[in-house]
């Protein structure tokens, strides 16, 4: 499954493809990996480790780092800051972050 | 390698001391941690042609054109986590963004200017950890930065005339805004005329904000605010009711409203980390944030460290240009050139800054923070959101166990010890404790790292002697 991003205003760039949890996406150059999901309807894609609670993005400016996502394998990436590229693997992001 | 003046930042402020410094003859470099110079209000956006003088515009295009000649030599995507005093000057620590964040780096400067912006204040209360929950600079990078609204339904709370910036920048791209709650009455800015006159432009910014929600019959709730957030795992609705001067909540006006996304924000706090890993001095702003203390050059009390912008004190891009280029005039003073602005711009300039931060102060008058979202936290909400911790359990470090400052709250608690190292919580823990803010500010603010850093890169870093 492929779901459709529109075009940035102003970008003539195809888009590009990520996965989030096996499935695939697609977004925008320049995108951050934050804004690729919520585009595509996501708006969490953490669960913290004491209360397994979902958590998104909160300041979106890469202070509060409630928005840590795996990213090709790495945990503790901030989704606000960090834009997203063609190819990514992105996983929801589960307890202690330690494996990185 | 080494540089003149090093700027931590590339917003207005940062853009503009580096075109004045960079005309003057000194060699300069910008970090921004960002993909982009422009900072979080004006983003990547190209500026358009016109625009004169020391328009934002004009600077940005200076800005770019000094790039491309080599004399700014800018680094986007990375952060500086350390400053130390070293030789007469400074050592800053770097590493790259979150794809390269083993790349650490140091950079040898004459003077440093800290243009490292701020970020929105948050207050607690039931329902703010779901996801939907953001602040209103979150939903301003998201459709600033990327072309993405937050939500189909969004509500826009809080206090201050950046609600009404956000507002009109998610209007702007077609975004449904249900409501703007605000906590405080806009009205009260009538009575800072004498503040208000001489920064007429930045009034009739907000007068453009209001007709822009008008036109699109946004209401705007003034004495409002949120009392609660609900849904399973993602926003539904939130809960708003008319309050009290004081923020208390007046039962029988509670109303919910459907929606996917809240914009929230209580003002700002200042990124001062860097300033105060050097010991800096700090003051109260007139929001009752923290700020770095200058002088009317942009100097802090640490000689070659300069600061400009939201460090200084909340007010505001046009405040951080202005304050930016008096920075940059002071950093090559400070590195014994002659500043490429005459005595009458930067005269002028100066008076600038005085009449816009008058301005900022008569804003911060008009939407303080009152006590009465306290009434809304039960001891189930979480204060801290990294650690998770709640309400119940700080209290309880206060009344059982004797804390007395947010430090030991923090050692007993671990509120503030998460990833964000306190930055979300402070300004509630420390309201919700009633501990000085001055003093526990200042304290809970020394942050020896500004951004994680690997263990294994700040062990291979070459540290010096």
């Amino acid at each position: 499954m492929s779901r459709e991003a529109a075009q940035l205003p102003g970008s003539t760039a195809p888009p590009i493809e990520f996965d989030f949890d096996g499935t695939t996406y697609r977004a925008r150059e320049g995108q951050t990996i934050a804004a690729a999901l919520i585009e595509q309807g996501i708006n969490s894609w953490r669960r913290t480790r004491v209360d397994d609670q979902p958590r998104g993005i909160l300041c979106g400016i890469g202070v509060c780092f409630d928005c840590l996502i795996t990213l090709n394998g790495a945990p503790n990436v901030r989704a606000c800051v960090t834009r997203v590229e063609s190819g990514d693997d992105l996983r929801c992001q589960e307890g202690t972050g330690y494996g990185d | 390698m080494a540089t003149d003046v090093l700027i931590v930042g590339g917003g207005a402020a940062g853009i503009a001391a580096a075109v004045v410094a960079a005309r003057s003859g000194c060699s300069v470099t910008v970090l921004d941690n960002g993909t982009a110079v422009g900072g979080q209000y004006y983003r990547g956006a190209q500026p358009p042609d016109g625009g004169a003088g020391l328009s934002y515009d004009a600077l940005r295009r200076a800005f770019d054109d000094l790039v491309a000649d080599d004399r700014i030599d800018l680094r986007l995507g990375v952060s500086a986590y350390a400053v130390e005093r070293r030789d007469g000057g400074f050592g800053v620590r770097t590493r790259g963004d979150d794809r390269h964040r083993s790349s650490v780096d140091v950079i040898d400067a004459g003077a440093v200017v800290i243009a490292t912006g701020a970020f929105d204040r948050q207050l607690p209360f039931p329902g703010w950890t779901i996801p939907g929950v953001m602040s209103g600079g979150g939903a301003q990078a998201l459709v600033k930065g990327s072309g993405v609204l937050p939500g189909q339904r969004i509500v826009v709370a809080g206090t201050g005339p950046f609600l009404l910036a956000v507002a009109h920048a998610l209007i702007s791209a077609g975004g449904n805004v249900v409501a703007v709650v605000e906590a405080n009455d806009p009205l009260g800015l009538a009575r800072h005329a004498r503040s208000v006159l001489p920064a007429a432009g930045k009034s009739a910014d907000l007068a453009k904000f209001v007709a822009s929600l008008a036109k699109r019959r946004v209401p705007y709730l003034r004495r409002h605010r949120v009392r609660r957030a609900d849904g399973a795992g993602r926003l539904k609705s939130v809960t708003v009711s008319r309050v009290d001067a004081d923020w208390r909540g007046i039962s029988g006006t509670e109303r919910v409203l459907d929606c996917d996304a809240l914009a929230i924000g209580y003002g700002f706090t200042a990124q001062t980390d860097l300033a105060g890993q050097l010991g800096t001095r700090m003051r109260l702003g007139s929001d009752g944030g923290l700020a770095i203390e200058v002088d009317e050059r942009q100097r802090t009390s640490i000689a070659g460290l300069l600061a400009a912008g939201e460090t200084t004190g909340i007010g505001g891009v046009d405040l951080a240009r202005m304050e930016g280029l008096i920075a940059g005039v002071a950093a090559v003073e400070d590195c014994g050139r002659r500043p490429a602005l005459s005595e009458v711009a930067i005269a002028r300039g100066m008076r600038d800054v005085q009449n816009l931060r008058g301005f900022a102060d008569a804003l911060h008058a008009t939407f303080p923070v009152r006590d009465g979202w306290r009434e809304d936290v039960d001891d189930a909400t979480l204060v801290c959101r990294c650690e998770e911790v709640s309400a119940g359990t700080v209290l309880d470090a206060v009344s059982c166990l004797g804390a007395r400052d947010a430090r030991s709250v923090k050692l007993l608690t671990r509120a503030g010890m998460g990833w964000c190292q306190g930055r979300v919580c402070a300004p509630a823990v420390d309201a919700l404790c009633g501990f000085d803010s001055a003093a526990s500010l200042i304290g809970g603010s020394y942050r020896p790292v500004a951004v994680p850093v690997p263990l294994s890169a700040i062990a291979a870093d070459r540290m010096s002697p």
